[in-house]
């Protein structure tokens, strides 16, 4: 990532182009949050783009103290739930050999596990499964995905608390790679 | 007294204060079905977060760039944005790199440590992370001056100094596993990893450039360096010197 393209306007501007570069730079974390919400590869691009396109329209209203990819997250949560949800395909449908197309085992986890897992968080409800992947995934702190999903610490905490339940639960079976 | 399931939780996620982080490290050593309650909630994070790591390695599809860029669309360069002075400060923009390169700690090892639980680079000891396997072996004998001769090496040995305390610190990048960076400390214990992130570069940038100010190491990385070194790094004689002691801790 280079950031000579950024071009602080005094102290406190910048340029559109700036942000837009910023925002190329978050694309895959960005693909990655909607893929915990879209169980399938092209729903979270089409996500993606819905929010990319909804952001783009709305640059005005970064808020002072928000970060920007807190802010790009919720709005690929919502973009998920007003577009594309209804019509998202439905079930596994992801082909091994597709899923591991562009990473092997030798680098990241073992393709069935990636799968376990997938399945596991698909199952869960919307709402776990956002808080699931803003905290465990993203890494995001518990303020920040709060924020984000626009509910109270303590709703948050809750849901992340019976999303693990759930996950420990429907993968203590699988022979993971957790020890 | 014993934990709350919760409160373990916000252990593993990094979310407790020092004092309650301290609790915590104390009962899991007081009780070792803590212990695994603790590192059971590890495993978790860590297993969800590879189910998905590969997504951010893969190529962005280039119809996402194009939305982004507006190049469907004009282009209007200069169009400024006000933002408020805070705002600005925020958002540092090298805070940039570091912030969708770095990660929690806790969750970027353990991506190593789960998938490689004997032979892996990290290991994950009493709470602490540790260097294990070739990385440990790496920090123990390999030597940023020497290093470049090994062309296979897994690990690429970086800066080397001592800290506030005395003990050794040395910086390093994986090959393999992410390109990842890390710092990690001597201790009586192991190497203990002070920090890590995912690499800006590709690891196989050259031996001789983690050496250099201004490397490309990421900066949250730079930064713990910063915070822990005192002095200068050591140059390639105190390197070996230190190597040849078994980076035993100096005497203050």
């Amino acid at each position: 990532m280079t950031f000579s393209n950024v071009v602080p306007v005094g102290r406190t501007c910048v340029t559109e182009e700036a942000l837009r570069e910023q925002i190329v730079g978050l694309l895959p974390r960005l693909r990655r949050f909607a893929r915990t919400l879209a169980r399938n590869a092209h729903d979270a691009d089409d996500v993606v783009q819905i929010a990319i396109e909804r952001a783009l329209a709305r640059l005005d209203q970064l808020r002072p103290g928000s970060e920007i990819s807190s802010w790009l997250f919720g709005i690929v949560r919502n973009a998920w739930i007003d577009e594309v949800r209804g019509r998202a395909r439905q079930g596994r449908v992801f082909a091994v050999e597709e899923l591991g197309e562009h990473v092997g085992e030798d680098s990241m986890g073992s393709v069935a596990d990636t799968l376990a897992v997938q399945d596991a968080l698909a199952r869960l409800p919307e709402e776990q499964r956002a808080a699931v992947g803003l905290v465990l995934v993203e890494g995001l702190s518990y303020k920040e995905a709060a924020r984000v999903m626009e509910i109270p610490i303590g709703t948050l905490t809750s849901r992340l608390a019976r999303a693990r339940e759930a996950l420990q639960e429907m993968l203590s079976d699988t022979t993971g790679a957790a020890s | 007294m014993t934990p709350s399931e919760e409160k373990l939780m916000a252990y593993v996620d990094g979310e407790l204060d020092e004092q309650a982080r301290v609790e915590v490290e104390a009962a899991m050593r007081a009780d070792p079905d803590i212990a695994a309650r603790v590192a059971r909630q590890q495993a978790l994070r860590a297993r969800v977060r590879l189910a998905f790591e590969r997504v951010v390695e893969e190529p962005v599809p280039d119809r996402l760039v194009a939305a982004t860029r507006g190049e469907s669309a004009p282009v209007r360069a200069n169009n400024v944005i006000p933002l408020r002075r805070k705002e600005s400060r925020k958002w540092s923009w090298p805070e940039w790199s570091s912030m969708a390169a770095s990660l929690a700690v806790g969750a970027v090892l353990s991506l190593l440590f789960v998938r490689h639980t004997d032979v892996g680079p990290i290991a994950s000891r009493g709470g602490h992370l540790f260097a294990s396997g070739a990385l440990a072996q790496a920090l123990s004998d390999q030597l940023a001056s020497t290093q470049a001769n090994v062309p296979a090496t897994p690990v690429k040995i970086g800066v080397s100094f001592r800290d506030k305390s005395g003990n050794y610190c040395r910086t390093f990048a994986l090959r393999e596993a992410g390109s990842l960076a890390g710092l990690a400390c001597r201790s009586g214990a192991g190497w203990q990893l002070d920090a890590v992130a995912r690499s800006e570069e590709s690891a196989d940038a050259g031996a001789a450039r983690y050496r250099q100010a201004g490397s490309p190491l990421p900066k949250a990385i730079l930064q713990s360096v910063e915070d822990r070194i005192a002095g200068e790094p050591l140059d390639a004689r105190a390197e070996a010197a230190a190597q040849a002691g078994g980076w035993k801790a100096a005497a203050q």
